[in-house]
């Protein structure tokens, strides 16, 4: 039987800085993991040589969150998406599908503990206070399973309806939806696998030690620690680069 | 109406002149508590009376240990809120340390190498003199590529 591919997606598009950390991204986890196959998808205009450190180039549109089109669409059977905003510091990197278990997709988790440093962690839907748990910054998943890549697919394209005022699922509080939901990918994905018949079947975990394969920096400031006290394998630098400003 | 003394008092000086109490008054339905800072001397040099309805109602040696059990936790407090210091620091150290690489990454003869070695150097580097160190390795490769 043909083993299955096995391959990192990093997605950049619509600002040049996300190029930029999407190629410094692959870089490193190429430092760790010289075997590593990783496909960037990005824009073609922003394309200046570095794009041959990828082993497989997908181009996408101009959409600011091009990354759920580009996680759609893989081209390996086992994938572990990446914001390009991080960066790859150990080689453990390597052992990241072992997390794979029997799971049709793991993330990082939004604990209580974390919540401070994301927007919105708590929402009101039919009169009651429900969380987002899953983090989008990392996604391992089953890319062979057609179910998976249908909730890729269908994430993508709900989400870019809901954020064009085209879709929005009843049992929101209003004022929230627009003031806070509306804008989030997470709200979609919290209604898909929740909501959605057809995804309830998909099996959802959360990384063993999952903090080291997201390490926002922001974690550091209250000294959250793995907990096999292992060093971060993922850092995200999420909330300290200023994305809109150009780099030099 | 009878007056009791909560039995967390502690000194609030080592020579234990000062004395940190919380009293407690029962008033029919009513409970009231209340917290004293009292001097073991009056302004004239006297007798604090109160100071010493405490030591006589806890016993000194109660407060003795009420004493080092609170130091013991302001310390334990202290080293922590020191060790959150040292990591925040770390955290925003490396936050602008790698707002520097990116930088350094996009000067064109860094941008342009193939040295993958180099440029892993670079980007492992812990510090920004160690960048600055590959950054100048990396320039002087392409500028002698260039002159041969």
């Amino acid at each position: 039987m043909k083993e299955p591919s096995k391959g990192f997606v990093v997605v950049a598009s619509r600002n040049i800085n996300f190029y930029t950390y999407a190629i410094n991204l692959i870089e490193s986890i190429k430092d760790y993991h010289p075997e590593a196959r990783v496909c960037l998808v990005t824009e073609e205009r922003f394309l200046d040589g570095r794009e041959d450190i990828a082993d497989d180039l997908i181009f996408c549109d101009n959409h600011y969150r091009a990354k759920l089109w580009g996680m759609a669409n893989s081209p390996y059977d086992m994938t572990m998406y990446i914001d390009a905003d991080m960066e790859c510091e150990h080689e453990d990197i390597a052992t990241v599908w072992d997390d794979m278990k029997d799971y049709d997709m793991v993330f990082h988790e939004l604990t209580e503990e974390r919540g401070r440093y994301y927007a919105v962690r708590e929402f009101l839907y039919e009169g009651k206070t429900e969380q987002y748990r899953l983090c989008g910054g990392v996604c391992l998943y089953n890319s062979s399973n057609p179910l998976v890549m249908e909730l890729m697919e269908d994430w993508d394209d709900l989400y870019r309806r809901q954020l064009a005022r085209l879709w929005r699922p009843e049992g929101f509080d209003e004022q929230q939806w627009e003031k806070d939901l509306r804008i989030f990918d997470q709200t979609t994905l919290w209604w898909l696998v929740n909501k959605e018949e057809k995804y309830k079947d998909l099996k959802i975990g959360i990384f063993d030690d999952d903090i080291r394969w997201n390490y926002f920096t922001q974690y550091g400031y209250q000294g959250f620690k793995s907990k096999y006290d292992k060093p971060p394998i993922l850092r995200h630098y999420s909330g300290c680069l200023s994305k809109d400003v150009p780099i030099v | 109406m009878s007056r009791t003394w909560l039995d967390n008092a502690f000194w609030e000086t080592p020579k234990k002149q000062i004395l940190n109490a919380i009293s407690e008054e029962v008033d029919g339905n009513q409970t009231k508590r209340q917290v004293h800072k009292l001097d073991r001397l009056n302004e004239d040099g006297s007798e604090n009376e109160l100071f010493l309805e405490v030591v006589e109602y806890l016993g000194e040696d109660k407060i003795d240990a009420a004493s080092k059990k609170r130091l013991e936790k302001k310390q334990a407090e202290a080293e922590l809120e020191k060790q959150k210091k040292v990591e925040q620091e770390r955290s925003k150290k490396l936050e602008k340390l790698f707002e520097y690489k990116l930088e350094t990454f996009e000067i064109p003869e860094i941008k342009e190498s193939k040295n993958r070695l180099l440029k892993s150097k670079l980007r492992r580097s812990k510090s920004i003199p160690e960048v600055n160190l590959y950054a100048i390795l990396l320039v002087q490769e392409a500028l002698d590529e260039g002159t041969k």
